[in-house]
């Protein structure tokens, strides 16, 4: 396709479709109205019906959790396919431990940054845990909670350097975590089958209003999205990180290497 | 509030803008992870606290971090001869 007709199937789209996207940006609600008779609806059903105090955490888990299962399933494929990219050079053989490559400066890290690193990286893991845990009482859920800690591990490499995060976090653990947690999501959505009820349906006791046991299988969907999210962020990242650094020959262990 | 949401639309305008007009790398990933703060006061600001936990999580922390340990991966130059 030459430059000249591509310019021209632009024109002839943008002719055609800005006019639509014009005439729909002019019938939108004003900004700040308000139109949320959907919302205004789940805000009056849900406290009684679910138990819930987190709206959004209702929506995404409970209402519409087919669509969140979907989403789930698009994030594992896209994470496997980021790795089967990456791992493509490479081969299915992952390394045990740190690689690098022969010839690159070790910038070593100040000492500050190792104690900020330290003192940082496990809080933030704690408070991934919590916004996870408490997903159906406070703004979070399962997604923000999981990134959260997939930063707290970052953090962690941020400080002890590649070789010592190596030494801690290991490939298969990763995989076994992100499989497991899309897998527990996909059970959660067929258990409620084995005792006869529809798919999803939540069958566990619901809780308290505002407490932490509340929800029913909300909270263990909610863990399933964390444990996928953290798994596949942190294999994410270090598949990346393996990218960089082929070298045939393991350094030294506990070698400091940036 | 009359005054935040008009003031949050400009500096999230200025951050974005900031993001393509830095050319530096490096200097980019701190310009998208203030983008990324920016839009997470924005999207308080605006009653959607889901949102921006996802914003700030994703945007200013898991994001520029990936970048910036790549950057740091791929720099093969000593140090002190950086960019």
């Amino acid at each position: 396709m030459s430059p000249r007709i591509r310019i021209a199937l632009l024109a002839l789209s943008g002719l055609i479709l800005l006019p639509c996207a014009a005439s729909v940006i002019a019938g939108l609600p004003a900004f700040g109205a308000t139109i949320a008779q959907y919302g205004e609806r789940i805000n009056a059903i849900t406290p009684e019906a679910r138990h819930v105090a987190n709206m959004v955490s209702a929506i995404n888990f409970d209402l519409r959790g087919l669509d969140t299962l979907g989403e789930e399933f698009m994030l594992l494929a896209a994470i496997t396919g980021t790795v089967v990219l990456l791992r493509g050079r490479r081969g299915e053989g992952n390394t045990e431990r740190a690689m690098r490559r022969p010839g690159r400066a070790v910038i070593p890290r100040s000492e500050a940054t190792v104690l900020a690193c330290r003192i940082a990286g496990p809080l933030t893991c704690l408070f991934g845990l919590y916004v996870v845990l408490h997903a159906t009482v406070t703004p979070g859920g399962g997604f923000q909670g999981g990134v959260i800690l997939a930063s707290g591990t970052l953090l962690i490499y941020l400080g002890e350097g590649y070789s010592g995060w190596r030494d801690a976090i290991h490939s298969h653990w990763l995989d076994a975590l992100e499989g497991g947690g899309a897998l527990l999501f996909a059970l959660c959505g067929l258990a409620p089958m084995l005792v006869g009820a529809a798919f999803m349906q939540n069958i566990l006791p619901l809780g308290t209003f505002r407490d932490l046991f509340s929800g029913g299988l909300m909270l263990v969907e909610n863990v399933g999205v964390a444990l996928a999210v953290t798994g596949g962020f942190t294999q994410l990242f270090l598949e990346f990180m393996e990218e960089t650094r082929e070298a045939e020959e393991p350094d030294e262990p506990g070698e400091e290497s940036a | 509030m009359s005054v935040i949401l008009p003031l949050l639309f400009l500096f999230t305008a200025l951050s974005g803008t900031a993001v393509v007009l830095v050319r530096d790398p490096t200097r980019q990933v701190f310009a998208i992870a203030i983008n990324g703060l920016v839009l997470t006061i924005l999207f308080d600001a605006l009653q959607a606290p889901d949102v921006a936990l996802s914003e700030l999580a994703v945007g200013s922390a898991a994001v520029p971090l990936l970048f910036l340990v790549a950057l740091m991966a791929v720099r093969t130059q000593a140090p002190g001869e950086d960019s």
